[in-house]
């Protein structure tokens, strides 16, 4: 039965773990040892590990851009994608196939370097969010002491690329469209932030192993000790002020066609365009990891203890992923059913309502704990 | 710190079902400060060609103008036409016809909630009012033989009887919309946002809206309770048992509230319609009384011959169509085509208390209170 | 603002939500509605008004349908020694008044909507392609 203890402290261990148990890690490491190079096996290791990492991030992000159109087909009560493979299954190799084939095209005064360096600097902060999430138990490529702090900074890494996008294209909508971009993005990173401190008040650490390891366990043998319980308007805020990060309808004027035609990226055509697309979903699953790991309990379910001790990595990794998964459809179900929110309505939701309300459940919180109410 | 006001241009295509529509904002920052409406991009010279063609050649042409609910068009100058030369038309044309009417009516509100919605950014209120619609056009489909253009309803009655198996799938109708109409208020109606949006939007006073030429569910979102259906009944009207809906605040909420009762109301009359249905004999092979024959009217027209000149005159008559009053103005010289026809369209003249509506106002709010307005562009520009 | 504290519940939000819950779950008459073309094909009245057809025997080439005609679409052309009609597919409204004025019941109109073709030319439809021929039953 599995104790309740981390087996691995990352995946390297467990990789180097699986290879000692086949057999071949010792006569592959002596090898290297006697030509003096023995840090190249653990370089080739941790190629192995990102390989996996950067495969199980984009066969999500495809997935994702047909589940969302799945879910949307299935509110408005019709079918979806359904002719391209079985039940559509094939329509985003197809959709990427034929914007791979797009022409190209960089308006004439924009400045070269800057518009095409652009998509890729808001396309891989969102793939360096995957580092410190953990997707199982041992699951996790590297467990930074400072987790939960490094989660908020690559977030608050796009709105510059996104300034870069809307400047480079000498456009004056896509400019405005990067400016007000920009005082979302930045206008919802301190609720945002506020909010996962609270949960730092709790376990001590800011490593997301630690805060996972501190939601094991149950109450009264059957309610799990998730931390949604113990902040639920912590948990409230979090959620809208993701998606505001994100956005996604309710807080989705950029791409509100009447306004600003496509805010910025008016000008990007072909595989640029794609790169911001496949950014805002691979946004959406790492966001719905934080949420999970913060509030939810990461991949801590409460039969794992019954459970032998080698079957709990994948056990764990199925329980975070179908955690994930309804966070992202209660994304999806919600933009298809509300409308728009104005842009000044929605900085007044913002910076009137959600940054005094954070910083209450923050006062409250640390009363309670100083208090002694919970242990 | 002296700013400069800037021209924004919201171009004739725009991504959304309204058509083709220019609007030149001038703005002040975020605040517009003058709207400037360019229309005629959809202009057919339809008057134009009424002058060229018979009385009764023209009915298809009527049915382009509000291509959303060609009904009430065909209707109104059927009317008018009617007026004219003194026409009578047996009852249960009649009733066929309000029968035509009200079914058009909740068709129509439906793609007006749809469209707004749609431009606020919930895409699932269209989807669901598509959906509806597709029943009523399988309904018109059995009834005329097409789906949006219908060319049903002529001089002295209308085309063709009602077929077999089509009442009882009108009921099945109208007991899905009832169900239905009570999904949309849960899912819009209630909606935080949608009301942050709505209310308190493009207000003006009642005294503006009736000098700028506003009719219809617009204006009776203002408080002024002007219905023709009820101010000069026609038809068979005065016998239905029905309301005309109104709202009292003046803004865009509730413009679109009024529409959500008519809705109701329209279902009401439809029962009332299928129930006082008068029977009659319906001989199919006839069609507006030109039998091969005998040439002998039916059950639901009267003789109306092919070569029809009417005498001498003008006329003026005008009917509540969903988006207004909808009024045909024709002078006929005594021959076979009129000298004129002109059309009042209620999106022309509903559209151009845009302006003043949105003084004020930034973009988004001119989109929902346009929205509200109703406007298709096949009535503005005929 | 204020009405964001008035509604803080955000009720209406929430019952939006059940609504299109039920929808995905399919539940009380909600079916979907898609009719996958061109796979499966929706079905039109038997009183639709599509391709035109004339038959054979009935057409007296009598010209009123001609004339009744508000786009001047239908000319009548000789065929097979008698005089028959040839319709411009491409301006006809599809309005049904050469049906309605036809004397002897000759002019018909069919369900066939699919009449997409490649040039202006193929679009006038002569009577070799709208002539029928109603066998006589003994």
């Amino acid at each position: 039965m599995w104790t309740g203890d981390i087996m691995f402290a990352n995946a390297y261990e467990l990789i180097v773990f699986i290879l000692n148990f086949i057999g071949i890690y010792e006569p592959i490491n002596n090898i290297f040892k006697t030509l003096g190079i023995e840090y190249v096996l653990r370089i080739i290791i941790v190629f192995i590990e990102i390989a996996v990492l950067l495969v199980f991030a984009l066969l999500t992000i495809m997935f994702l851009t047909w589940m969302e159109r799945k879910v949307v087909a299935m509110v408005q009560a019709r079918y979806g994608p359904m002719v391209t493979g079985p039940r559509g299954l094939l329509q985003p190799v197809m959709d990427g196939i034929k914007l791979i084939g797009k022409e190209d095209i960089i308006p004439a005064k924009a400045d070269r370097w800057v518009f095409t360096l652009a998509p890729f600097l808001v396309f891989i902060p969102a793939l360096l969010i995957f580092i410190p999430l953990p997707f199982g138990e041992s699951l996790i490529i590297s467990d930074l002491k400072v987790g939960l702090l490094y989660l908020i900074a690559i977030s608050a890494l796009s709105p510059i690329a996104i300034l870069l996008a809307g400047w480079s294209s000498n456009n004056k909508y896509s400019l405005m469209g990067a400016m007000r971009a920009v005082a979302q993005d930045i206008s919802y990173t301190i609720p945002l932030a506020l909010s996962a401190i609270a949960i730092v008040l709790f376990t001590g650490s800011l490593s997301t192993v630690d805060i996972v390891t501190a939601q094991n366990g149950t109450w009264f043998g059957f309610i799990p000790k998730w931390f949604i319980f113990l902040q639920p308007l912590g948990f409230i805020l979090f959620l809208i002020a993701s998606i505001a990060e994100m956005g996604r309808i309710p807080f989705d004027f950029q791409e509100s066609e009447q306004e600003l035609v496509a805010g910025f990226f008016t000008e990007y055509s072909g595989i640029k365009f794609a790169m911001f697309f496949l950014a805002e979903y691979a946004h959406l699953f790492s966001v719905s990891a934080i949420v999970v790991t913060l509030f939810l309990g990461g991949w801590s379910f409460p039969i794992l203890p019954y459970l032998p001790a080698v079957l709990v990595p994948l056990v764990s990794f199925v329980v975070f992923l179908v955690k994930t998964y309804a966070v992202i459809f209660f994304a999806m179900w919600l933009r298809h059913t509300v409308p728009r929110v104005r842009i000044d309505q929605l900085l007044n939701l913002g910076w009137k309502i959600m940054i005094p309300l954070a910083l209450l459940n923050l006062l409250v919180t640390g009363f309670l704990l100083t208090v002694g109410v919970f242990k | 710190m002296k700013t400069d006001e800037l021209l924004i241009n919201m171009g004739p295509v725009h991504p959304s079902t309204h058509g083709v529509l220019r609007f030149k904002l001038t703005m002040d920052g975020e605040i517009i400060r003058n709207c400037e409406i360019v229309m005629g991009y959809l202009h057919r010279g339809t008057e134009k060609l009424g002058e060229m063609k018979t009385y009764m050649q023209f009915v298809p042409y009527t049915d382009r103008l509000d291509y959303i609910s060609a009904f009430p068009n065909n209707y109104a100058y059927v009317k008018a036409v009617e007026e004219l030369a003194g026409i009578e038309v047996p009852l249960r044309a009649e009733y066929i016809r309000v029968l035509t009417l009200e079914l058009n009516r909740i068709v129509n509100h439906l793609v007006m909630i749809g469209s707004l919605l749609l431009d606020l950014g919930a895409s699932t209120m269209i989807m669901y009012g598509f959906r509806e619609r597709e029943n009523a056009l399988a309904l018109f489909d059995m009834l005329c033989g097409a789906r949006m253009t219908f060319n049903y309803i002529k001089p002295g009655g209308v085309r063709e009887d009602m077929p077999e198996g089509f009442i009882p799938k009108l009921n099945e109708f109208i007991n899905d919309m009832d169900m239905r109409i009570d999904d949309y208020e849960q899912l819009v109606s209630g909606n935080e946002i949608f009301m942050g949006r709505m209310k308190n939007i493009g207000v003006m006073s009642a005294q503006d809206a009736i000098n700028y030429g506003m009719t219809g569910p617009s204006l009776r979102g203002h408080g002024v309770n002007y219905d023709i259906r009820k101010m000069e009944p026609y038809s068979v009207y005065p016998d239905l048992d029905f309301k005309a809906c109104m709202r009292r605040e003046c803004d865009s909420f509730a413009r679109y509230m009024v529409r959500i009762d008519e809705m109701r109301e329209s279902l009401h009359i439809l029962k009332q319609v299928v129930d006082q249905m008068p029977q009659g004999k319906a001989e199919t092979h006839a069609k507006y009384g030109i039998a091969p024959m005998t040439g002998a009217p039916t059950a639901v027209s009267t003789y109306f011959p092919r070569i029809f000149t009417p005498p001498p005159g003008e006329v003026y008559s005008r009917i509540e169509a969903p988006k207004g009053e909808l009024g045909f103005y024709i002078v006929s010289d005594g021959t076979i085509k009129p000298y004129r026809i002109k059309i009042r369209s209620p999106s022309f003249c509903n559209l151009t208390a845009i302006p003043k509506m949105v003084e004020g106002l930034m973009i988004p709010d001119l989109i929902a209170a346009f929205g509200t307005i109703d406007v298709v562009l096949g009535d503005v520009d005929r | 603002m204020t009405w964001i504290s008035k509604n803080w519940t955000m009720v209406g939000i929430i019952k939006g939500l059940i609504l299109t819950m039920k929808h995905i779950l399919r539940i009380g008459n909600r079916p979907t509605v898609t009719v996958q073309y061109p796979y499966q094909k929706m079905k039109v009245s038997p009183r639709y008004r599509g391709l035109h057809a004339v038959d054979e025997n009935a057409c007296i080439g009598c010209g009123i349908c001609e004339v009744n005609c508000p786009n001047a679409t239908i000319q009548i052309v000789k065929y097979k020694a008698k005089w028959y009609p040839q319709v411009n597919i491409g301006m006809c409204l599809f309005c049904g008044l050469c049906v309605d004025v036809c004397p002897m019941n000759a002019m018909k109109m069919t369900g066939n909507y699919e009449l997409a073709d490649y040039t202006r030319e193929s679009l006038v439809y002569g009577p070799d392609r709208l002539l029928f021929n109603k066998e006589v039953k003994q």
